[in-house]
């Protein structure tokens, strides 16, 4: 009889534990591996690719892509805007879909793209990279016929600002700001002068502290979207759940596009950081989607028994592996120096080794496939430490008897590389570039750091080398914040400065006529060559692992490197 | 089992022990001698054992597993060796310093202890100006400001007079506060935030590790410090000193050499742990440790696992039986 008390509470406490435990297995659930958590989920904030993901389903933007095709194309609004140009401003104006709608049934309305504008512009809002991104659209000038119609006034006169102009998520005014407060606040002035702004508004301060109070980056459910999911459950570093919204507005229209239409009755992202653990998931049928698998996984899997049970997908994207110099350090101050250097990557067989063939090469950041763009008359860089050597002695050094390569007083050539900590892939290639350096009598020293270490060390400088990843888009060529002279100290982490390159980054921006784009885009790769403050290793391929229950699947060269709203489950396919 | 008997069968394992130890050291003073590839083999990454050049086959970066042993076993050596006799010597040292003293016996004059906290004062809170000559020699000049004022205090008779030094007390403290920490947490942390080199890890490591001989010293002269022979020794007036050096360190130096070998082990297995979390060391050092993390990379890769696993095992417990083993030359071995 004394069993039976004990009986009843370990059946108490193995009920409460199951019921603790969150079930995401669902018959109507798609699984998705994430490697780690969004940690925020604002939309003004997103920091990660994740929070990236989530964001374009809770929310929509003006504009979105279609990746497949890589053309831009309407979300929230009815088509792409009309362009007008009046001195060096672009006007774009817009008309916002008559179905858009909130989740209270609300229409989406002009006024809440101005009050998106506003908060980015808000002061005491950590929106700085909002700002930067989106501080090029100058004023918003509502119709006041037409509550959906507005005009966005813009400084740039770039054929790249008509995605920029739309890529953000509109926020709800209904919710954030009841009362209207911010509708008196000129753009303009929250631009350019915020103090001012602040004394003369007072209600700006008021709004900044609501809107940090409300901590819209662990809450996102109170901040209604008009995107196509809302989310139903977040545990921090184990999993997500989104459902699908039964009345979303996209489903009222009469022959929605692919980029409208929602499959999916329920996402669950499981957040799994190991990749072992993630694959045996995938195994066990624990995981429908497994996105970027390493080269490694992916073969193996692919060359498995496994075949049957799963199906893999690659698509080429717009990733790429970048070796960056710090044109600013004595050493490496000369362009000769760091062409020799470029001689000492062995980039067919790095490809080989840490993408097992599931990579492609580029002579600069233009991808291949840009045939328009793609400056194909420069070649290859060749592994060659010989050569390297004959082209570090033409750049002036010279190396002396007792060891070192010395230019004058400057010497010995010694040189430290950082990459991210525990990243495989970058470890290689720095194992690489010190073996092959070491043979020619250069002394590489290996700084892995660990994420804001790194980040520290790229900001100030204080590095001779790094290696890291780079993604680009099909859409847009800005290459202002990664080599203009205006980006050193943000992420022109090579600190290249010079005013015929900036002069060129800055035409490449300006230049409406796609033509003549292409023309400055292949003058600055050969200038890219020439100069050598980056070496591009190769452009990787998205690699997708999905299980059969998982049909409709379409890959994308964009992240996440698939289309989420495509996706279906086999029993639920009509 | 007769005496004979146990005899022979600690003696055959503990040479065993002796044996594998020796070849270990042996491989790490002599990898230079065998031609084995420096740099990744790109095109044989995960390369099985037996392949062409690779004898015990390549990790997912394509370098050299036996390299990694060999060079492996210096690195283990490198770091866990200066380790051991820097944290013994510094356990000892507070062992026997906090045992023989205790709060009360070790007096200082008050000028003394003033002038230190002066100059450390200085030290901590004020600095030379990065471009002066004195720069450099900032730390000989506090330490020389330190000593004047030491001097200058020591002609007042209020400053003569000694004050004394609970040495037990602020040792225990910091046992207790080493102690209270994880050990590895705590390296983890500090190694991260440094510049990885074997320099700093052996420093590192030292100042975490001293305290498990500081503990067992601390007990051993706590128990013979009121023993007659080092009463009488007191009673005749011996020095500090002498009594320290001949007659409490001879008689406590069994407990650090039952805690160096076992210390040993536990700063190879730290090690390679830390090479496992890819923090303490540069990542060109070959290690066990690494090449275990190659192993969780790819896990279908056994030799990444066995090879590294299989030595770490035979060196922990080579040293374990050299501990354990009765000394081979004692008295009672020696019985008939």
């Amino acid at each position: 009889m004394r069993l039976l008390p004990s009986l009843v509470l370990l059946l108490v406490l193995c009920g409460a534990l199951t019921g603790c435990t969150a079930s995401t297995d669902s018959a109507d659930t798609i699984r998705i591996r994430w490697p780690s958590d969004p940690e925020t989920l604002d939309p003004l904030l997103v920091s990660s690719p994740q929070a990236l993901e989530v964001i374009n389903l809770l929310h929509c933007s003006l504009l979105t892509s279609n990746p497949e095709q890589l053309q831009i194309v309407p979300w929230l609004v009815e088509s792409l805007p009309k362009i007008s140009r009046h001195d060096s401003l672009t006007r774009l104006t817009y008309q916002l879909r008559a179905e858009a709608t909130w989740d209270n049934g609300q229409p989406v309305l002009a006024r809440d793209v101005a009050f998106t504008l506003r908060v980015m512009h808000c002061p005491g809002l950590p929106t700085e990279f909002a700002r930067a991104q989106y501080g090029f659209v100058q004023e918003i000038e509502l119709d006041s016929a037409d509550s959906r119609r507005f005009t966005l006034i813009c400084s740039s006169a770039s054929p790249d600002i008509v995605l920029a102009s739309g890529d953000y998520s509109i926020l709800p005014e209904y919710s954030l700001d009841p009362l209207g407060t911010l509708r008196a606040v000129p753009l303009a002035l929250l631009r350019t002068d915020t103090a001012e702004a602040v004394r003369r508004h007072p209600a700006l301060r008021a709004f900044a502290a609501r809107y940090r109070q409300a901590q819209l980056s662990r809450h996102p459910d109170r901040l209604p979207g008009c995107g196509p999911y809302r989310l139903k459950s977040w545990e921090s570093n184990r999993y997500m759940v989104l459902e699908r919204k039964a009345g979303w507005w996209a489903n009222r229209l009469p022959k929605p596009p692919p980029w409208l239409q929602a499959r999916p009755e329920k996402l669950a992202y499981q957040i799994i950081p190991d990749n072992t653990t993630a694959l045996l998931a995938l195994r066990r049928g624990s995981l429908d989607l497994y996105p970027m698998p390493t080269a490694r996984d992916f073969t193996a899997m692919r060359a498995s028994a496994d075949t049957a049970r799963l199906a893999f997908y690659t698509a080429d994207s717009y990733d790429m592996l970048v070796v960056g110099f710090n044109t600013q350090r004595p050493m490496l101050r000369t362009a000769a120096t760091r062409r020799a250097l470029s001689l000492l990557f062995n980039i067919p067989d790095l490809m080989q080794a840490t993408h097992q063939g599931l990579a492609y090469r580029s002579v600069s950041l233009i991808n291949p496939h840009d045939r328009l763009a793609y400056q194909d008359s420069l070649p290859n860089l060749i592994f060659s430490p010989v050569e390297a050597r004959r082209q570090l002695q033409l750049a002036g050094w010279q190396l002396r008897p007792a060891g070192g390569w010395w230019n004058g007083k400057i010497g010995p050539l010694a040189l430290r590389i950082s990459y991210h900590a525990g990243a495989t892939e970058h470890e290689t290639v720095a194992l690489q570039f010190q073996a092959a350096a070491a043979r020619i009598g250069v002394e590489v020293q290996l700084r892995p750091a660990e994420a804001g270490l790194l980040q520290q060390q790229l900001a100030t400088g204080d590095t001779d080398m790094f290696i890291r990843k780079t993604s680009g888009n099909p859409f847009a060529y800005n290459f202002m914040p990664l080599l203009h002279t205006r980006g050193i100290g943000l992420i022109n982490y090579s600190r290249f400065s010079q005013p015929a390159a900036d002069e060129l980054i800055e035409a490449i921006t300006a230049e409406p006529s796609p033509e003549r784009h292409a023309r400055l885009l292949k003058r600055f790769q050969v200038l890219l060559r020439r100069e050598s403050p980056l070496v591009v290793l190769y452009f990787t391929r998205n690699r997708l692992i999905t299980t059969r229950r998982v049909t409709s699947v379409r890959t994308l060269s964009v992240r996440p490197g698939y289309d989420v709203l495509s996706l279906q489950l086999a029993s639920a396919k009509p | 089992m007769t005496s004979t008997g146990l005899r022979t069968k600690r003696n055959w394992s503990w040479h065993l022990s002796l044996g594998w130890l020796l070849l270990l050291a042996a491989a790490a003073l002599l990898a230079d001698l065998f031609s084995l590839p420096t740099g990744p083999d790109l095109l044989r990454s995960n390369a099985a054992p037996l392949t062409p050049g690779h004898l015990l086959g390549t990790d997912s970066q394509g370098q050299d597993v036996l390299r990694g042993m060999l060079y492996g076993a210096r690195t283990a050596l490198l770091v866990s060796i200066p380790t051991t006799l820097l944290a013994s010597a510094l356990g000892t040292a507070l062992g026997v310093a906090a045992g023989y003293w205790g709060n009360t016996r070790l007096r200082i004059p008050k000028h003394w202890l003033g002038s230190v906290a002066v100059a450390l004062i200085f030290y901590i809170f004020f600095a030379a100006p990065a471009n002066s000559v004195l720069a450099g020699w900032w730390p000989w000049c506090t330490a020389g400001g330190g000593l004047l004022l030491s001097v200058a205090l020591s002609r007042f008779s209020q400053w003569r007079t000694t004050v004394a030094l609970p040495v037990d007390s602020l040792v225990s403290a910091a046992i207790v506060f080493l102690a209270a920490l994880p050990r590895l947490l705590l390296v983890v942390l500090v190694a991260t935030a440094v510049t990885p080199s074997v320099t700093t890890l052996v420093l590192l490591l030292t100042l975490t590790f001293w305290v498990p001989t500081a503990r067992l010293i601390r007990a051993e002269v706590r128990r013979i410090r009121w023993l007659p022979y080092l009463e009488a020794a007191v009673a005749l007036g011996l020095p500090a000193h002498q009594i320290l050096l001949r007659h409490v360190l001879p008689n406590c130096w069994h407990v650090v050499r039952t805690a160096v070998p076992l210390s040993l082990a536990i700063l190879i297995s730290l090690e390679t742990t830390l090479s496992f979390l890819g923090v303490g060391l540069p990542p060109e050092l070959p290690s066990w440790g690494r090449l275990l993390a190659a192993g969780r990379i790819a896990p279908s890769c056994w030799w990444l696992i066995v090879f590294p696993t299989i030595a770490l095992l035979l060196t922990a417990l080579s040293l374990r039986r050299l501990v354990a083993a009765p000394e081979p030359h004692s008295r009672v071995l020696q019985a008939p």
